[in-house]
C-alpha cells in the first residue's frame, strides 16, 4: 500500500472529498466554545426588596432556576407545568417511564436498576458551564466524569473500507500522519511569508514530525498509535499497516472526527450520577408544592398592573393573576396561545425554528462493548443513527444503556418513521459497527423531540447555521430579551446565543433576573 | 415530640407528595386529548408549528380527515410535510377514539383566524367562482358535497392546501374522492398569485355565515 503522499495528490484527493456529500453535523455546538464566563452572583437582598406574585410557565432548567431564585428572595412563586414531568428538554429515561411522544407513546421497559438509565435529552456538562455546576455544588448533585471521545471507539462508513468499522484511533492516527507528512514537506519546500529562524523551523518540524509520527525521512509508515495488529505487551508489537490517505478521505469524517475531542465536547466533561434529571431533581424539591404539572397555558393576558395566566388542568380552566410571568414555553408554543403580546413580540416570537434532533437508546444484554475494548466514548457512523455512545457509568456490570442514535441536526428521517421501523434502523445500522448488536440489544426507547408533546422541537434555531445573528436577527433578539410589558420575561435557551445547553438556560434566568432586580430597585 | 396533629400534616404532605412527585412509581396514563399542543389553545391555530385552526371547522369534516389521515389518504406523500406531522396522530385512532376526540374539538368555540395575506381581492373574488360550486357563496361549506368552510380559517394553511393539492402532494389517493375533486378544481388557479388572490377573498367573507350553517 502506497504510504507516502504528494501535494497533488493531497489537494486531489481533499478536492474529491470536498465535493462528496454535504458535512455531516458533528453534534451539538463542536468546536464553538464560548468563553467560560464568571459565576453570576445573585443579590437576593435586592432580588426580594419587595414581595411579588410570579407565575412561571414551564419547569425547563431556566425555568427552575428562576423560580428556585425567586422563591428564595421571598416572592410568592407558582410554577405551571404543561407536562405530567419537570425538566423540559432534561429529560432521563428509565424503567416504567412514559415518553410522551405524540403519536408515539412508549413506556420505558428497561430493568429496574439505578445504572440503566438514558439521558434522552442534555446529556454533558462541560467544566467551563461554571453557573449549572455551581447549581449541581448547591443542591448536591453528584457529578462523575463523562467520556466523550475513546480512540477505541468505531468509526463506520460503507464508503470507508468497504464499510468495515475502523478504530477511531486507528484512523486518527493514520489522518494525522499524512496531515503532518503534507506540512513536512512543505515547511521544507514553502517559503514561508513570516520570516522564521532556523531554530524555529527546526521546532514546528518536531511539532509535526510529533504530530503524526513521521520517520526521519519526514515520512508517514503507519504508528503504533493506531494500535497494534498483534502482540504489544509479551511478544514484541508488530504495527498495524496503514490506511492510505486516499481511503481515509473517502469518508467524512475526515472533516469530523480531530474536532470531536476539541472544544466544548472535549474534556472535563461530566454527568450527574443516575442521571441528568438529578439536576432536575434538586430545583423540583426545592420548589415543593409550587410546582403545578400537567397544566397546560391557555392564555397569557398583559393588563398594565399584572398579567392573567389561564391554563387547563384536570378539565377545568383555572385563572392566575400575577404580577410578573417568567415564561420558558418554546416560542412555537407560545405563537399558539391567547395573548395580547405586541405586534413586535410576536413577530420576533414567530421568527425562531423549531430543532429537530433524535436519540434512541437500546438495554443491551451483556456489555458487549467492554469486550471490544470500549469503555465510553463515541462511535460514528455515516447512516442517520450518526452516533452510538456507550456509557462510562456502570462499568463490568451484566447490563447497560447504549445510545443508539443521535442525529442533533436532521433527526426527522427516525422521526417519519413508525417506532417498529425505527428501531429496526438502529438495528440495522448498529450491526454494521457490532456484530450480533441485533442479538445483544433489546427494549429500544425514541425519542423525536420534534414531536414530543409539550415540546415540540429541540433546541431553537435562529439561523440555519451556527453564524453569529445578523442585525435583523439581533434585534429579533433584544426585542424578546427585554420584558414584554415590563412583566413578561422570555427566559430559556432559546434566548441565547447559544443554544442546547443548559448553561445558557440558567444564563438566560439570570439574565431575567437582573433586569427585574433592576425595575424593582427603580420602582423602591 | 410530634403531636398528632403534626403527625397528620406530615402524613397529608407525603401524601400530597406522592400524588405530586413525577418520579414516583407507576406508569403514568395518558389519554388522546392532546390536539392543543399543536392547534393552540382551544384550537385556534398555531403559526408557529404550522397547525391550522381546528375551533370552528364541522365536525363532519374534521372526522373524514381524521379517518383519512388514519387511513393513509391523506399526510402520506413525501412532499406534504405538515400532513405528516400530523398522520402519527390518528394511525393510533379506533373508530370510537376519533368520536371521542371529535366530540371534544368540535365544541370549541369559532374564532376568526387573522389575515395574513395581501393579495388581490377583486381578482380572487373572479376565481372564487369555481369554488363557490362546492364551498358556497359565502365559503360557508356545503356537507352534501362535503366541502368544509373556509371563511375564517387560517390563510396561510388555505395556501399550504391549495398548494399540495396543485402539487398532487394531497388528493391523489385512489380513494381519497373530495380530494381528487379538489385537486382536480386548483387546476383552475393558473399559479400561486391566483392562489393568494383567491384566499385574500375568502377572508374578506363573514365567518360568521360559515359558522352559524355549520351541520353538526
Amino acid at each position: 500500500m502506497k504510504s507516502t503522499v504528494s501535494r497533488r495528490d493531497f489537494l486531489q484527493a481533499l478536492g474529491a472529498t470536498m465535493g462528496a456529500g454535504a458535512l455531516i453535523a458533528a453534534g451539538s455546538g463542536l468546536g464553538m466554545m464560548p468563553a467560560p464566563a464568571a459565576a453570576t452572583t445573585i443579590d437576593h437582598g435586592h432580588l426580594g426588596r419587595s414581595k411579588r406574585r410570579i407565575a412561571v410557565l414551564g419547569s425547563g432548567i431556566s425555568g427552575l432556576v428562576a423560580a428556585f431564585e425567586l422563591q428564595r428572595a421571598g416572592h410568592e412563586v407558582t410554577v405551571v407545568e404543561a407536562s405530567h414531568r419537570p425538566g423540559g428538554r432534561v429529560f432521563t429515561v428509565r424503567h416504567g417511564d412514559l415518553i410522551d411522544e405524540i403519536g408515539n407513546r412508549q413506556y420505558c421497559d428497561f430493568d429496574d436498576e439505578p445504572h440503566l438509565y438514558f439521558n434522552a435529552g442534555a446529556a454533558r456538562i462541560p467544566s467551563t458551564h461554571l453557573n449549572i455546576l455551581r447549581y449541581c455544588r448547591e443542591l448536591g448533585v453528584e457529578l462523575e466524569m463523562f467520556i466523550n471521545e475513546s480512540k477505541t471507539a468505531w468509526i463506520q462508513d460503507d464508503n470507508l473500507l468497504g464499510g468495515k468499522p475502523v478504530r477511531n484511533g486507528e484512523y486518527t492516527a493514520n489522518l494525522r500522519g499524512f496531515m503532518a507528512e503534507l506540512f513536512a514537506k512543505s515547511l521544507t519546500q514553502a517559503e514561508l511569508d513570516a520570516p522564521i529562524t532556523e531554530g524555529e523551523t527546526e521546532s514546528l518540524m518536531a511539532v509535526i514530525r510529533n504530530f503524526g509520527d513521521l520517520d526521519e525521512d519526514l515520512i508517514y509508515r503507519g504508528s503504533v498509535r493506531a494500535g497494534y495488529a498483534s502482540g504489544g505487551f509479551l511478544e514484541h508489537g508488530s504495527p498495524r499497516e496503514a490506511i492510505g490517505l486516499h481511503e481515509l478521505l473517502r469518508s467524512p469524517f475526515a472533516r469530523q472526527v480531530l474536532q470531536a475531542d476539541e472544544g466544548e465536547t472535549g474534556p472535563i466533561l461530566m454527568q450527574p450520577v443516575g442521571g441528568m434529571d438529578r439536576i432536575v431533581k434538586g430545583f423540583v424539591d426545592q420548589l415543593g408544592d409550587r410546582i403545578r404539572y400537567r397544566a397546560a397555558v391557555q392564555a397569557v393576558m398583559m393588563k398594565s398592573d399584572g398579567v392573567d395566566v389561564t391554563y387547563e388542568q384536570g378539565g377545568k380552566q383555572h385563572q392566575l393573576s400575577v404580577d410578573y410571568v417568567f415564561n420558558c414555553i418554546p416560542t412555537h408554543l407560545l405563537t399558539g396561545l391567547d395573548n395580547n403580546f405586541s405586534a413586535g413580540y410576536l413577530q420576533a416570537l414567530g421568527h425562531i425554528r423549531r430543532g429537530e434532533a433524535y436519540k434512541g437508546a437500546f438495554q443491551a444484554k451483556t456489555r458487549f462493548w467492554e469486550q471490544e475494548d470500549i469503555y465510553g466514548g463515541i462511535t460514528w457512523v455515516n447512516a442517520p443513527i450518526k452516533q452510538i455512545w456507550y456509557p462510562t457509568h456502570g462499568i463490568h456490570r451484566r447490563k447497560g444503556i447504549i445510545l443508539a442514535a443521535y442525529d442533533f441536526g436532521h433527526g426527522m428521517h427516525f422521526t417519519n418513521l413508525t417506532q417498529a421501523q425505527r428501531v429496526e434502523d438502529m438495528l440495522a445500522q448498529g450491526e454494521k459497527v457490532h456484530a450480533n448488536y441485533r442479538q445483544q440489544v433489546e427494549k429500544g426507547v425514541t425519542i423525536a423531540w420534534h414531536r414530543m408533546n409539550h415540546m415540540l422541537g429541540c433546541a431553537a434555531r435562529w439561523t440555519d447555521s451556527y453564524r453569529d445573528l445578523n442585525a435583523d436577527e439581533a434585534h429579533l433578539m433584544d426585542t424578546l430579551i427585554a420584558p414584554e410589558g415590563g412583566r413578561h420575561f422570555l427566559i430559556g435557551d432559546q434566548v441565547s446565543r447559544h443554544v442546547a445547553w443548559q448553561e445558557s438556560a440558567v444564563l438566560s434566568a439570570h439574565r431575567a433576573l437582573a433586569t427585574f432586580s433592576r425595575q424593582l430597585e427603580m420602582a423602591a | 415530640m410530634s403531636s398528632p396533629l403534626t403527625r397528620f400534616c406530615l402524613g397529608a404532605g407525603v401524601v400530597l407528595a406522592l400524588l405530586q412527585v413525577p418520579f414516583a412509581q407507576g406508569r403514568e396514563p395518558y389519554d388522546d386529548f392532546y390536539c392543543t399542543t399543536c392547534h393552540g389553545a382551544e384550537g385556534r391555530g398555531n403559526v408557529g408549528v404550522n397547525a391550522p385552526r381546528l375551533a370552528g371547522m364541522e365536525p363532519w369534516y374534521l372526522k373524514r380527515q381524521l379517518q383519512k389521515f388514519r387511513d393513509g389518504l391523506r399526510g402520506t406523500h413525501e412532499g406534504d410535510v405538515e400532513g405528516r406531522a400530523m398522520r402519527p396522530m390518528a394511525v393510533k385512532l379506533t373508530d370510537e377514539r376519533i368520536d371521542a376526540v371529535i366530540d371534544w374539538v368540535g365544541h370549541w368555540p369559532m374564532v376568526s383566524a387573522p389575515s395574513t395575506l395581501g393579495g388581490d381581492t377583486e381578482a380572487g373574488a373572479r376565481w372564487y367562482r369555481t369554488c363557490s360550486a362546492c364551498h358556497g357563496e359565502q365559503a360557508q361549506g356545503r356537507l352534501e358535497l362535503k366541502a368544509p368552510a373556509l371563511a375564517g380559517q387560517n390563510d396561510w394553511y388555505l395556501l399550504t392546501q391549495l398548494r399540495n393539492f396543485s402539487l398532487g402532494y394531497r388528493g391523489q389517493h385512489p380513494e381519497d374522492a373530495e380530494g381528487a375533486a379538489m385537486r382536480a378544481a386548483t387546476a383552475a388557479l393558473p399559479d400561486e398569485q391566483a392562489m393568494i388572490d383567491v384566499i385574500t377573498y375568502i377572508n374578506s367573507l363573514d365567518p360568521a355565515v360559515s359558522y352559524a350553517g355549520r351541520d353538526e
